[in-house]
């Protein structure tokens, strides 16, 4: 029984983590420019992040190292510091990103705009930290996240022609706006496969004390709940080609994304869709101000927990609340936090090698997992898809800039 | 026993398994007549920077120099004093009176605690 | 990976100064009219909330008086422009009305306005047609 309400927690975790500004954002741009075209890029990205969860998980439950304490270990701190770097400068443009999808969420509800809320949004992201701990930010916040499912019903509503949705699952070439195509494919890939996300689950596993029994469990959770993440995501995409692709709206501000559901859930559908942005960017910019925090106290050695009081890990804390005091700048400059999503999303698809080439090597070094080394099938299916997708971010970006 | 695989960046804690941070160097003793040997793990300072360019290194001096506990130097733990080598390292010491978590403790002094609810988390619930 | 930092300034510069293609402007016109169209049909079935829909009409209207003064300058020749900028004008005064007449909570006449936007939103879309594709 036990395992059971284990399992479930762990699922509407990831569902939490899964779902934010970036994969919404992004799922409507490519419904809306698209149709159904794209969402092929949604189911590889979601098949690779399940692999990579799972092995975060296996790697925290047998080693009981976290990805970033094994990786200063193996790799050594010159190159633990590069991708250190890397991680926590993407990281934080997708932490501005969640902050501000909160913002304007509140803004679509209350008129206020969303500078105005840049103070009041970060100091509650910060006092769940502060106080919160790592079972009530981990459970409570995804919980809420839950109400993000009325994005199922909006799709279902609408009656979407199955047989041309299957279609869009097998990849095919655009015939004009080449270059936005892959620009959006990327940024898909990239807002699936949030390095953030492995860094938070690999850490939530060893709070939890994880050991091997755990093994089947990771799976069943890495397996059920990124899979039902990535559904949401499609939903999301399928809402969006069914009610802004035959208008013509391109959706380039947060304004025009409120309108997703108004068509097929009349009298609920706007603020449903403000209640689960301003949920699912609540949840991911508590993941994101954690893993960063995580990941600098795990490669210095500092203490870590979030279940500790504040005083007993300094560090750790004064690293989170610096980010968090970073993150409302942007935001209240009035920076548009669509614009910062997009950028986020397609450069984190151009960071990932960084993150995931080591990792994948760590996963097959007997000395961290002795017999539960990767195997084959998931080193393929990782390898193959990030490292297409560095080639194609490398080659589409510039196109995107220069408006190929 | 290899030192840069199994030494070299592992996590340190001490004889009550408070963490001290991470083995950011180590130093060795090259005499004329005798073997080399190691005497002594380097903990912080600029030792961990160097690794990466001088120039951090400096950075890092000159950066301690200007604020935090002053203490630029490496805090320096002699092998004698270590106890296992394993998945972490296991050092005969007491953390707090080595030095080695100073900036912990004048972080959570000068900064934290200053900060309303920094001692009263709800306990954890454990799982 | 060490040139990232000048690659994220360089890619937030480029985003910021590309310039747009007449034929990518007609495109963001076409969807801001849509936008308003779609906000003004769910405000007079109670589906959006007054300040929102106020705010999104607004918005519409800036956003639309940015691109039609980049747009007019940077026509292709063929196009009959001074018949876009007096729709584009046209539907920017009708954009202003609908947002006062939400203000006084004016469905009647809300809706007139709303329709006439449609026309005008054919119009725009017929000129956009006639444009020499890139």
């Amino acid at each position: 029984m036990k395992k059971i309400l284990q399992i479930s927690l762990g699922i509407v975790t990831s569902v939490g983590g899964f779902l934010e500004i970036g994969s919404v954002t992004t799922a409507m741009q490519a419904g809306a420019s698209f149709g159904y075209q794209l969402l092929w890029t949604l189911l590889l990205g979601t098949i690779c992040l399940i692999f990579l969860v799972e092995m975060s998980g296996r790697l925290a439950a047998v080693s009981k190292h976290t990805i970033v304490e094994a990786t200063r270990e193996r790799f050594g701190f010159p190159f633990f510091f590069i991708v250190l770097v890397g991680m926590a400068l993407v990281s934080f443009l997708v932490l501005v990103a969640e902050l501000g999808g909160i913002g304007l969420s509140l803004q679509i509800l209350t008129g206020i705009g969303f500078p105005w809320w840049a103070i009041p949004v970060s100091f509650a992201v910060w006092l769940m930290m502060w106080k919160g701990t790592f079972g009530l930010i981990e459970n409570g916040a995804s919980m809420l996240g839950l109400v993000t499912i009325s994005f199922v019903v909006a799709a279902l509503r609408l009656h979407p022609d199955w047989s041309s949705t299957a279609h869009g699952l097998l990849p095919t070439f655009p015939i004009d706006k080449k270059a936005n195509y892959w620009f959006m494919a990327v940024s898909i890939i990239g807002a699936s496969i949030s390095p953030y996300l492995m860094y938070f689950y690999s850490s939530g596993a060893i709070e939890d004390d994880w050991d091997e029994t755990y093994i089947p469990i990771n799976r069943v959770i890495a397996g059920l709940g990124m899979s039902f993440g990535g559904f949401l995501s499609m939903a999301v995409l399928i809402v969006a080609a069914l009610v802004f692709h035959p208008r013509g709206i391109d959706v380039q501000k947060f304004e025009q994304a409120s309108l997703l559901m108004t068509t097929a859930l009349p009298k609920w559908g706007f603020t449903l869709f403000a209640l689960s942005m301003l949920f699912a960017c609540f949840g991911a910019a508590l993941e994101i101000s954690l893993a960063i925090a995580y990941f600098f106290a795990q490669g210095f050695g500092w203490n870590w927990s979030e279940d500790l009081t504040p005083s007993k890990d300094a560090r750790f804390c004064l690293t989170y609340t610096l980010i968090i005091v970073l993150g409302a700048i942007p935001l209240l400059l009035g920076i548009d936090p669509i614009k910062v999503t997009v950028i986020s999303m397609a450069l984190t698809a151009v960071a990932l090698p960084l993150a995931i080439v080591p990792f994948l090597f760590l996963m097959n070094d007997p000395i961290y997992l002795g017999k539960h080394r990767n195997g084959w099938l998931s080193n393929t299916v990782v390898a193959i898809v990030i490292l297409i997708s560095f080639v194609v971010a490398i080659i589409a970006i510039p196109l995107e800039i220069i408006g190929g | 026993m290899r030192l840069v695989r199994d030494v070299l960046d592992k996590e340190l804690f001490d004889r009550e398994e408070e963490p001290m941070g991470r083995v950011d160097g180590l130093i060795m003793h090259v005499g004329k007549s005798s073997q080399p040997r190691i005497t002594h793990i380097a903990i912080g300072g600029s030792t961990l920077w160097d690794r990466v360019h001088p120039f951090f290194g400096r950075l890092s001096r000159r950066m301690s120099r200007w604020w935090g506990p002053k203490r630029d130097d490496a805090v320096r733990i002699p092998w004698s004093r270590v106890i296992t080598v394993g998945r972490d390292i296991k050092l005969d010491v007491e953390a707090k009176k080595t030095g080695a978590i100073d900036w912990e403790l004048w972080i959570a002094h000068h900064i934290i605690e200053r900060i309303p609810g920094s001692g009263d988390k709800e306990a954890g619930d454990g799982n | 990976m060490r040139p990232k930092r000048p690659l994220v300034i360089a890619i937030v510069l480029l985003v910021a100064c590309k310039p747009p293609t007449p034929a990518q402007q007609m495109d963001s016109i076409q969807s801001w009219l849509a936008t308003a169209e779609m906000v003004g049909q769910a405000w007079l079935r109670h589906t959006t909330p007054d300040k929102y829909s106020r705010q999104t009409l607004e918005l519409s209207r800036e956003t639309l008086a940015q691109i039609s003064s980049d747009l007019l300058a940077s026509l292709p020749p063929a196009t009959d422009s001074a018949k876009l900028d007096a729709v584009l004008l046209r539907s920017r005064v009708r954009l202003d009305q609908m947002a006062r007449l939400i203000e006084s909570k004016n469905s009647p006449d809300f809706r007139r306005q709303l329709d006439s936007l449609a026309a005008d939103k054919k119009i725009v879309e017929q000129i956009s047609d006639g444009m020499p594709k890139q």
